[in-house]
């Protein structure tokens, strides 16, 4: 072990430092590793807001935060999916849901029964097997017990205020004994492509390994050290993104409401305190007034504390350079769409944990590390380009021209072999499970030309007495569920008392 | 194209037809008669008594198993009938260093602590000065056999006897005629014959039809080539090319001998490593399999012959067999309407026992593709094809860097075949894993194909590759827990193994083969 780092210095600001700051702390300070926190200016504002993936709770339950604390700290919700509207038409409403759609029949997969129950003229949506989705859509949770873990995936993430969010972190990551300097600006020293010291206010801060989670401008591995980025504008037409807040609503959905606009599209983030809105759209069709009026059109709400930010995805040319490890939007800067951004985050940091580097020389490490987690972030940006490629949104520019552009060889292979047999073409280092894709596929109007031969040995009298089944048991289960609302009171009262 | 007069037997359904009758063919037609729905499938298998099989592949993967379950065998019958024997995992003697030994096991090596891989903390717990045991002693199936007993693995995944799966060790030829007659038994339609002329739409089109010698001509919707390294219809009708492998796996003959039952009754195969190639050992119930793999530029075929010969543990049952074969495979695997399995896709040699779950895993992919009757008339749809065949070329590569491991990680020092293997260039896919492992000791861990992070761990460590570092969050645990953890897992292992019975009374008590067979 002889020359592994021993003093972590982490450069950035919000959630991605303080989370990369506590997940560091808390796996090796047993270890022996010290870690310092230089915090840049936030970049957050009172209407920016996290919506998280479901993997979000194993890496808190790892930093010892309890989801009653998260809710109550940062006055967040639970967001079970994604209702995908088309106000204008092209495409009925459905639900995105982050839990699983269906349940094994005769221990095969749900999907293709599915797929050929409705060519035979069966009228239930794949939502309607969808434990979570069903919850959601009646304002319900989906607290899991032996049955539903017995019936299927019943995952959530959650919506979190950013600026209480990222407090909330910081406190902790503090409480966990790291060392936090603040920092207007940050120069740095460096040999090459190793990073010495980060200099704030005149002060060198010296360090082994730096992590860079400074956001989409990549202040060390970009700035310093000078790592290209490739430029992902091609793929996703969005280039401005308008955050705003409006009043909360008298109940809180425990998901999130999206919908399509005839130039962009709108999200509209439920919390107790304040309904989070973020308008996706393009500089070209609309003026930043035009977009604050389209999303006081598309929410039918009042807009306040508004701002705008130029939104550039994109991936950087490798993650890990020297001795500095970008994290978040540093890495890869994603397309606003389902919010991937803080899922990035925490997948480089589970990476950059299961790599901390064993010696002096982290060759092994970088290599790896630029491969696995490219591989990770191109999944979720597959799923994006998914969303845009296959959307029947009406409007002329904005989603026209999402239908136009190319395909990765990935997408195209999956959107291919889904067309032609339903099934989700198996990829290593894939966030969305196969039934995910599906529910995105099936949701976008895409329908496969055929299923699996071998469930038609099943008979249809027993797809029938399954398809009941498995309704019923959404039925009671989701009516046995405590509303969002009176979860959200509960976890109050505790704190209380 | 279906046929909808049905005078052959077919009724308008969908037309399947496997060439060649060996392992590929018969595993294809019991799964796919198993899984596809009788009322739209049809399926026929060609094969001809004057053409031999290869019949490798006497050791198998715990991946077997599912076949078998999924077909619904009933598993002490199907190990009767074909003389089967248990196996824990593959011993490999003398590949790191002469005298050197190790196994790689069906099954986990410890157990994670806190979220941080076994390995490291056994790494992290010698690097301290704790007294820790072999790697080895952490196996569960590796001490069960060493010790040479065997039970089935506990259902309780609680228990310690339950961190194991397992194998067999068959014999081919019998394996095929179980198939066989359970196939016909289901359905598959057996015609005897050679196939003389092959019969296509147009130029180049799709297969349509083969006729055999005896004027028969059986017409087709999918051909299934099974043909072997012949690859009758794959490369012989659609001119499919062939990526050698041999820089990376120079050996290109192998020998087989069956001899008498001596010494061990072992429930795991064994290769030892010879001055240019390798010789495996499979117990069976009734004898024992013998091969030498060897490279042709490094010995002649009589001074192998004599090398395995010296080297049987019982009287030499017959003449050993010369097999030619080039490792590699077939660019694709599916053009057209012709999907080859087995040989006829690709070879890889039995070092890891994968020929059977290669033809396994192709005839899953091929059961969730296979066409639909509808669309029989429109030809076959090359999205299927283009799926088939990514997962086809994962599978083959996946498994080919697992092979190449063996041998370049050698210290066989001054043996020219071993020599140069040390010093070859391997594949980037197979460099960086390497590295990894020797910086961190971090093992590759696929979601799909093989093989599996704790096979990794086994040969690595097996050939003696010691890593460098292991997770800093091994650091962060007490070192004398840690110790103390690590001497209860290795003790709990040895006492449950020490109640087991040995192999030979297991199977006598579950799945001997009839007395009257023994003679």
């Amino acid at each position: 072990m002889s020359g592994a780092p021993r003093r972590i210095v982490i450069v950035g600001r919000d959630a991605a430092l303080w989370l990369a700051a506590c997940a560091l702390q808390r796996a090796l300070a047993g270890a022996g590793v010290r870690v310092t926190a230089i915090e840049l200016p936030t970049a957050l504002g009172p209407a920016s807001l996290y919506a998280s993936l479901p993997a979000l709770e194993a890496l808190h339950a790892k930093l010892g935060l309890e989801e009653a604390t998260l809710l109550r700290a940062t006055r967040g919700g639970m967001l079970l999916g994604y209702n995908i509207v088309a106000p204008r038409g092209g495409l009925p409403p459905f639900f995105l849901a982050h839990g699983g759609y269906g349940a094994p029949i005769q221990s095969g997969a749900f999907f293709p029964y599915w797929a050929k129950a409705r060519r035979f003229g069966m009228d239930a949506a794949l939502e309607d097997f969808s434990l979570t989705a069903m919850a959601a859509r009646q304002g319900r949770m989906l607290l899991p017990d032996e049955a539903t873990e017995a019936f299927g995936r019943t995952d959530y993430g959650y919506h979190l205020p950013a600026l209480a969010y990222a407090g909330l972190l910081k406190g902790l990551a503090q409480r966990l004994g790291v060392a936090v300097r603040q920092a207007q600006a940050i120069a740095t020293e460096h040999d090459g492509d190793t990073i010495r010291a980060v200099i704030t206010d005149g002060e060198p801060v010296t360090g082994d390994l730096f992590v860079d989670a400074s956001g989409a401008e990549a202040l060390l591995l970009g700035g310093a050290l000078g790592v290209g980025r490739e430029d992902w504008r091609a793929h996703f037409p969005a280039d401005r993104r308008l955050i705003a807040l409006a009043p909360p609503f008298t109940s809180i959905p425990p998901y999130a409401e999206w919908r399509a606009g005839p130039a962009g599209w709108l999200a509209m983030h439920a919390t107790p305190g304040a309904t989070h809105l973020a308008l996706a759209y393009r500089a070209a069709d609309l003026g930043d007034d035009d977009a604050l009026a389209a999303a006081a059109s598309l929410s039918g709400l009042t807009p306040t504390a508004v701002s705008v930010q130029a939104v550039a995805p994109g991936i950087r040319d490798a993650f890990w350079r020297g001795n500095c490890v970008a994290i978040g939007a540093a890495a890869c800067a994603f397309d606003p769409l389902l919010d991937l951004d803080l899922h990035a985050t925490q997948l480089g940091i589970v990476h950059l944990l299961s790599l901390f580097p064993a010696g002096a020389n982290f060759a092994a490490e970088r290599v790896e590390y630029d491969r696995i987690l490219r591989s990770h972030l191109l999944r979720l940006r597959d799923f994006q380009i998914a969303f845009h490629a296959l959307n029947r949104f009406a409007g002329e520019g904005f989603w026209a021209e999402a239908r136009e552009r190319a395909l990765p060889d990935t997408v195209a292979h999956t959107i291919a072999t889904f067309r032609a047999r339903g099934e989700i073409a198996p990829m290593e280092d894939e966030t969305f499970a196969p039934d995910q894709w599906q529910a995105l596929f099936v949701g976008l109007g895409e329908m496969p030309e055929s299923w699996l031969p071998a469930i038609d040995r099943t008979p249809p009298e027993t797809m029938k007495q399954e398809f009941r089944r498995i309704l019923g048991f959404i039925k009671d289960k989701v009516l046995e569920q405590p509303t969002h609302d009176a979860y959200l009171a509960s976890i109050g009262r505790s704190a209380a008392a | 194209m279906a046929d909808a007069t049905g005078l052959d037997g077919s009724d308008g359904r969908y037309r399947i037809v496997i060439i060649g009758g060996g392992t590929a063919g018969w595993m294809a037609a019991a799964g796919l008669v198993r899984r596809l729905p009788p009322a739209d499938y049809h399926i026929t298998l060609v094969e001809s008594d004057e053409i031999g099989t290869v019949g490798v592949g006497e050791a198998t993967l715990p991946h077997i198993k599912l076949f078998n379950d999924m077909l619904g065998l009933d598993e002490a019958e199907f190990m009767r009938e074909t003389r089967a024997t248990f196996k824990l995992g593959v011993e490999f003697r003398d590949w790191d260093r002469p005298g050197d030994r190790y196994i790689h096991p069906f099954g986990a090596f410890g157990e994670p602590w806190g979220g941080v891989e076994f390995q490291h903390h056994w790494l992290r717990a010698r690097d301290a000065g704790h007294a820790a045991a072999p790697f080895e002693a952490y196996s569960y199936a590796c001490a069960a056999a060493r010790a040479n007993r065997f039970e089935l693995p506990n259902e309780d995944t609680k228990s310690i006897r339950s961190t194991y799966s397992y194998a067999y060790h068959f014999d081919a030829g019998r394996y095929v005629a179980f198939l066989r007659a359970w196939a016909i038994a289901r359905g598959v339609t057996r015609i005897e014959g050679l196939v003389e002329h092959i019969e296509r739409d147009g130029e180049d089109g799709d297969l349509a039809a083969v006729t055999l010698k005896s004027g028969q001509r059986i017409a087709g919707d999918l051909f299934v080539d099974c043909t072997g390294f012949r690859s009758l219809l794959l490369a012989g009708q659609f001119g499919i090319g062939w990526e050698d492998w041999t820089p990376w796996l120079p050996c290109d003959r192998a020998l087989a001998v069956p001899c008498a039952h001596g010494g061990d009754f072992a429930p795991y195969t064994r290769s030892t490593a010879r001055r240019a190639g390798w010789q495996w050992r499979i117990p069976l119930q009734h004898r024992i399999g013998n091969g030498y793999i060897f490279a042709s530029q490094f010995i002649d075929a009589d001074a192998a012959s004599d090398t395995l010969l010296a080297h049987l543990d019982g009287a030499a049952l017959g003449e050993p067999r010369l097999l030619r074969f080039q490792p590699g495979r077939r660019r694709q695997s599916w053009a057209g309407n012709c999907v080859a399995i087995g040989l006829a896709s690709g070879f890889i040699e039995p070092l890891e026992s994968t020929s059977i779950y290669l033809i396994q895993a192709a005839v899953s992919d091929l059961i969730a593709l296979m066409p639909t009757p509808e669309a029989a008339h429109a030809g076959i749809d090359p999205r299927f094809a283009a799926e088939f065949n990514r997962l086809t070329t994962m599978h083959y590569e996946r498994v080919r860097d697992f092979l190449i491991l063996h041998y370049v990680a050698n210290r066989r020092e001054g043996e020219p075949l071993w020599d140069y293997l040390r010093h070859m260039p391997v594949p980037d896919s197979l460099a960086h894993k390497l590295a990894l492992f020797r910086a961190r000791a971090k093992a590759p861990d696929y979601q799909f194909g093989l093989f599996s992070r704790e096979s990794w761990l086994a040969v690595l460590i097996g050939q003696g590759i010691m890593p460098e570092g292991h997770d800093a969050l091994a650091d962060g645990y007490d070192l004398a827990t840690v110790g103390a953890r690590l001497d209860d897992f290795a003790g709990r292992i040895a006492t449950s193994v020490a109640a087991m019975p040995s192999h030979a009374e297991f199977i006598a008590g579950y799945c001997a083969m009839p007395a009257s067979a023994a003679a």
